[in-house]
């Protein structure tokens, strides 16, 4: 299926979880191309950095 | 349109209803296409994408709560859920799968932006969003 071309790979997984979240919302919220534009770039990088901030926090902790 | 108005209100039950069928279905009936399509898009990915990773469309257990919330979630997603369970090889997804995690979140994410915008399409359909 769609998944076998996907690495399974935490970040790319969790990255187009973020893009399609981030899609979604802006086109929810907002109207206007730029408008969408703008919040799903923010939506996008707070999603995907915010899972980076959080892993480096929990990386000195054992499984 | 008023929302105290009998043929808002239709409008938006209508709206609502066909927006739980298929994403993206009731801003399609709203004349909202370019959205609707994208809407469209991005719900069904997240599901087909859910049922690749091998996750769970969940039901009811005894003495698991949580999977009222769940199961709530994932039928959200209408008939897209609906049918994945009747053809789904595997609608309790693969626990010891790697991506089982991922698969579920998916799941429940497609369902829940759907419950989304069927709010949205009713707020349209009674005036109360532009």
């Amino acid at each position: 299926m769609i998944a076998a071309l996907l690495p399974v790979d935490h970040f790319v997984i969790m990255t187009v979880y973020a893009a399609l979240v981030s899609a979604f919302f802006s086109l929810l919220w907002r109207e206007g191309r730029r408008e969408r534009w703008k919040l799903f770039g923010l939506l996008l990088a707070c999603l995907v950095l915010g899972g980076l901030a959080v892993a480096w926090i929990m990386y000195p902790f054992p499984s | 349109m008023s929302e105290d108005a009998p043929e808002g209100r239709g409008r938006a039950f209508a709206a609502a209803a066909l927006a739980w069928l298929f994403p993206g279905l009731g801003h399609f009936y709203l004349r909202r296409r370019a959205t609707a399509v994208l809407f469209a898009v991005i719900v069904a990915a997240s599901f087909v994408l859910g049922l690749s990773f091998e996750g769970r469309l969940y039901t009811v257990e005894d003495g698991q709560p949580l999977t009222i919330l769940a199961t709530f979630a994932v039928y959200g997603a209408g008939l897209l859920n609906i049918a994945a369970r009747l053809f789904s090889s595997n609608p309790g997804g693969t626990v010891l799968a790697p991506t089982y995690e991922y698969g579920c979140a998916f799941l429940l994410t497609a369902g829940l932006m759907n419950l989304l915008l069927m709010l949205d399409v009713w707020d349209i359909a009674t005036g109360r969003k532009k």
